[in-house]
């Protein structure tokens, strides 16, 4: 009996953790499905489909033939083709520092024991909170050259009596673009950073000042280190979403003047209104790998610091 | 919080001589502090505010006063593009569908992530880490580029021109986020309680219903309002596979707005005030969830 | 339409709508009833009745009371004829966007209104049928179809088909604050651009915050009117078969020196060198223009918006440069999808739409100049100013494109806005003429070059 026992005992024992962890890892599978199988089909898939009409001379209602990488050359001649690339980088790392250090200091603002904060913490979400192309049509009609509000601000407070055409001129198109921009997409840093903020353990602080620390130092060594994930997961959103933003410049400028705020969703969206879907595909591909070197680049620096 | 919170006067007792200075001068530096926090709180809520404040009396005035007498202040405050706007143009129900898709699109949104969440989080299986990295990637596609693809494929799943077509592609945004948030959030609530549920004879789909997501609210309401912003706000896909009028979307409706060469200034902005109405209020009634949701979600992700 | 700035204008623009309505109605009633036999034989053979409500896509424009006379004919007739419809009025700015995706996920409307440009990328991709039988019916039964109209949907240009019935002519007309040329003594409309430019700093000099020129300059359709003048002045996008970009040339640098003195005199309002669609519009109303090239919307909307400035309003057609004028006209068309299998239904509603009951009510309410000849003499165009101006550029206009050949590389050149960002080169850039008119001759030869 015993010795029965003892000999059945284990392999009951190892079957059913078997079967345990086979069934754990199938409902595993099993609650990951669902999202799994939307996001392949109806981003996956169409994802490849779009990096296989890249490389051909597609138009609306044609199938198109396989050109290589033809109209990736004729980007590549494009007058603009580098203005763009140019000017999606600065609009990205300008509106990432702006919001950034915008972002960074009304967290630890609204991070303090004041009377108002809720109303506060409120209110700096409102222009997230609308849809995105009125907020630009908004920004459109306050950089207006002629009864626009900063122009009649300005002159009739005979600060800057000349108006001036923000959105008009090369020098001042893409800052304006990123100002606006920036306005739309600080609230998501802001309130990200206050909620890592109130994560830090506030004995942290007490045991510092215990220390001597001066408060530039605790921020230096205290609050930066323990945020500092949220800060690159944030900034890393925040890129891809202003990569891809098209509102913006869609609204207030369309890419001009000249070619002064031209970036890539705006080259593709004219590809798209000359119906060459290829080409509108190749200006969309040619992205990419600029989003992927941000992402690792990103994702490692997380990764680091773990 | 603690940065400046001074310990109470009280609490120290009868004060020597020295320290009562000590106290004085901290004193005067916390109410030069304050002003100083109150001060940049104005200057924010000014900049914020403004464009706002300019949206506001656009909404009020009519197309001659938008034209020939611009002003900071509406001179002629009326109500008339509100009017028109929901009397003539059925904003209404732009708004009434906004609300169908955008609340569809949260709470389907919730639970496919909760379980791919709770999936990624709490089991063990292969390619675990390679799912969780896909399913981030996928948030990095440009929309513009999946136009023409996506367009064939809502056509042969038949999904064009209705407001559950539009749904569903909009779960391909909100799910990668909210996955991503949320398995941040489930990580940081600790495990045993689950598992003791589950040595009490819980299953595990139990265990997430009644243990994790009633522990993880806050996440799972700070989630669920990005979630309804974004489909709230969302034109591009709208423009594309939404046709019949009665079918428009609030940002739809704002663009029909804009006909040929001619923008109605005041109806789009009285439509803009209404469209941002609701979910101004939704953020100032969770706020407080917001900043909490987003804690654990954000530091663990 | 869609302001009024007193009770008195609101019930005013009420009462027209309704009237818009029942006239509407009306035309379709008794069009209806007078439907020549034939007409009613085309009529849905119960057979190749394919499934679903007859879908079409309108063209949305600036005047509420078209669009719903549109629609509310539309289904007036379905339901005389035992059809169901479906009518969605489309926002004209994304019509392609939406068109491409429709032809790509096989989702077209049984018929769709555009303009030449679209129906030129379609009929070369084989996207259109040919409606040719009804475009002669519906032409020999109203005087025929006007020369400039039948030009610019000769079959050869289109894959060989009749892409679309044209329905109505759209084009620029120059507008002018006649009031301010009062003061200066100009009466005239002036002929050539450079009296154009010339007038326009002579009215801005008396009237400060207004500037002379209302042109838009930006990437945006608008400022393709540039080409016009480009033309005007003997400058060429291509060669006469349209096969080689000749941008550069004496001529275009003529035109470009034109362009360029008037953007130094200060005669273009700021910002536009990137206005939107409605640049030139919120400048005009806004009074801050003198003159502005305009396909009429404005005149709408000043008109609701602010009857003085519609007052002090008048017409004329684009000037005309050393060389010629050219004024091209752009007639909008009713199409048929190649997806279409009861063609025979389709074409019964086009016919129906093209008759004189129904267009005579809805030019008054449009923004269209006439496409046939026995509609020039109707009410709209003899009584409105701004349409009367349409019916003369279509009398007078010239084809689009001309004197350039209009296929799909002169619409890609022009949808790439190749000229107007050869002018921002200049203005912007502060490039020199030559180096922007052989930047834009690269660009060209690139875009000519892909369908050689």
């Amino acid at each position: 009996m015993s010795l029965l026992a003892n000999q059945e005992a284990p392999r009951v024992a190892r079957t059913s953790r078997l079967t345990l962890a086979n069934r754990q890892a199938l409902t595993g599978y099993l609650l990951v499905v669902p999202a799994l199988a939307l996001l392949l089909a109806l981003v996956a898939y169409p994802f490849f489909f779009a990096i296989s009409i890249s490389f051909t001379d597609r138009v609306v209602g044609q199938p198109g033939n396989w050109i290589g990488l033809d109209n990736f050359r004729y980007l590549s001649q494009n007058p603009s083709f580098l203005k763009t690339i140019q000017n999606t980088i600065i609009m990205v790392v300008v509106s990432d520092i702006l919001k950034l250090f915008i972002g960074l200091g009304l967290a630890m603002l609204l991070n303090q024991a004041v009377r108002g904060r809720g109303l506060m913490r409120a209110v700096i979400l409102l222009p997230w909170a609308m849809p995105g192309f009125v907020a630009f049509l908004v920004w459109k009609l306050l950089y207006m050259p002629i009864g626009g509000a900063f122009n009649q601000i300005l002159t009739k407070t005979n600060i800057y009596p000349e108006i001036i055409d923000y959105l008009g001129q090369r020098s001042t198109a893409l800052p304006a673009v990123i100002l606006a921009t920036t306005w739309r997409g600080f609230p998501f840093w802001a309130i990200s950073f206050l909620a890592a903020l109130q994560g830090v353990p506030g004995e942290l602080y007490e045991a510092a000042k215990v220390d001597g620390a001066s408060s530039w130092q605790r921020f230096w060594d205290i609050t930066l280190p323990s945020i500092k994930p949220v800060i690159l997961i944030v900034v890393l959103m925040s890129s891809i979403w202003t990569a891809n933003s098209f509102e913006n410049i869609w609204i207030m400028t369309q890419g001009g003047p000249s070619d002064a705020t031209m970036v890539f969703p705006v080259l593709a969206y004219f590809g798209m209104q000359s119906q060459r879907l290829g080409e509108a595909a190749a200006v969309s591909v040619a992205m990419i790998p600029a989003l992927l070197i941000l992402v690792f680049f990103v994702t490692w620096l997380v990764e680091d610091d773990d | 919080m603690a940065t400046t919170t001074a310990p109470p006067a009280a609490a120290t007792g009868q004060p020597s001589g020295r320290l009562r200075s000590r106290l004085r001068t901290r004193t005067r530096r916390n109410l030069l502090t304050l002003i100083a926090v109150y001060g940049l709180m104005l200057l924010v809520a000014v900049i914020v505010i403004f464009p706002i404040y300019w949206m506001f009396s656009i909404s009020l005035k009519l197309p001659r006063e938008i034209y020939r007498l611009p002003a900071l202040i509406p001179q002629n405050p009326t109500w008339d593009n509100y009017r028109e706007l929901i009397n003539e143009r059925g904003y209404l129900t732009n708004i009434r569908n906004s609300i169908i898709v955008a609340s569809s699109v949260t709470v389907v949104s919730l639970l496919i992530s909760s379980f791919a969440a709770y999936s990624i989080v709490r089991f063990r299986y292969r390619f675990r880490g390679f799912v969780g990295r896909l399913i981030l990637l996928t948030y990095l596609t440009p929309g513009s580029l999946l136009f023409i693809p996506l367009s064939i494929i809502v056509a042969r799943l038949n999904l064009g021109n209705s407001l559950y077509g539009l749904v569903i592609l909009y779960l391909t945004f909100s799910i990668p986020l909210s996955t991503w948030l949320l398995s941040g959030y489930f990580r940081s609530v600790p495990p045993d309680l689950e598992e003791q549920a589950m040595v009490d004879g819980t299953t595990q789909l139990g265990a997430l219903f009644r243990i994790l997501i009633p522990l993880s609210l806050p996440g799972l309401a700070a989630v669920g309002i990005f979630t309804f912003t974004a489909a709230w706000n969302e034109l591009l896909f709208a423009l594309i596979f939404i046709t019949s009028e009665d079918l428009r979307t609030v940002p739809l409706g704002l663009q029909y707005l804009i006909t040929g060469d001619v923008l109605l200034w005041g109806p789009i902005m009285a439509g803009a005030v209404l469209a941002a109405l609701p979910v101004m209020v939704l953020y100032f009634l969770a706020q407080r969830f917001m900043v909490q949701g987003m804690t654990a979600g954000s530091v663990k992700g | 339409m869609s302001h009024s700035s007193s009770p008195f204008l609101r019930r005013r623009r009420t009462r027209r709508q309704v009237v818009g309505g029942l006239a509407g109605g009306a035309a379709a009633f008794t069009a209806g009833s007078m439907l020549p036999g034939t007409l009613l034989a085309r009529k849905a053979p119960a057979v190749i009745q394919a499934s679903g409500p007859l879908t079409y896509w309108g063209g949305l424009i600036f005047s509420d009371a078209a669009n719903e006379m549109l629609t509310d004919t539309i289904n007036q007739w379905g339901s005389d004829n035992g059809v169901e419809t479906e009518v969605v009025m489309i926002n004209q700015n994304e019509t392609n966007q939406r068109v491409s995706a429709a032809v790509e996920a096989g989702t077209m409307p049984r018929a769709l209104d555009m303009g030449l440009d679209l129906a030129l990328l379609l009929s070369t991709s084989g996207q259109l049928q040919d409606v040719s039988d009804i475009y002669d019916t519906i032409g020999a039964a109203q005087g025929g179809w006007h020369e400039s109209v039948d030009g610019a949907v000769a079959p050869e240009k289109f894959n060989g088909i009749r892409a679309g019935v044209p329905f109505g002519a759209g084009g620029n007309v120059l507008f002018r604050r006649q009031d301010i040329l009062d003061e200066i003594g100009v009466t005239e409309a002036p002929a050539t651009w450079q009296e154009l430019s010339d007038v326009a700093a002579q009215a801005q000099e008396g009237a400060p915050g207004v500037y002379g020129l209302g042109l838009a300059l930006s990437n945006v359709g608008d400022a393709n009117l540039m080409v016009s003048a480009l033309q005007s002045y003997g400058g060429r996008i291509a060669d006469d078969e349209g096969v080689t970009c000749t941008i550069s040339s004496p001529e275009t640098m003529a035109f470009l020196e034109w362009v360029n003195a008037a953007w130094e005199a200060g005669l273009f309002p700021p910002g536009a060198t990137t206005w939107d669609g409605a640049g030139d519009n919120t400048a005009y109303l806004s009074g801050q223009a003198v003159f502005i090239a305009n396909t009429g919307s404005v005149s709408i909307a000043a008109q609701t918006d602010d009857p003085e400035l519609f007052e002090a309003t008048a017409y004329s057609a684009l000037p005309a440069g050393p060389v010629m004028q050219v004024a091209p006209i752009g007639p909008n068309l009713r199409a048929i999808p190649t997806s279409t299998e009861d063609v025979d239904t389709v074409k019964a509603l086009l016919e129906f739409l093209a008759q004189p009951e129904f267009l005579g009510e809805y030019y008054k309410v449009a923004i269209y100049g006439p496409v046939l000849q026995g509609q020039d003499e109707m009410e709209a165009f003899t009584s409105t100013p701004v349409l009367g101006g349409l019916r003369d550029l279509v009398l007078n206009g010239t084809a689009p494109g001309a004197p350039d050949v209009s296929n799909t590389a002169y619409a890609d050149f022009n949808s790439n806005f190749t000229v107007p960002k050869m002018i921002q080169r200049i203005v912007v850039d502060g490039m020199s003429l030559e180096e922007a008119m052989a930047e834009a001759q690269t660009s060209g030869e690139t875009i000519y070059a892909k369908y050689g």
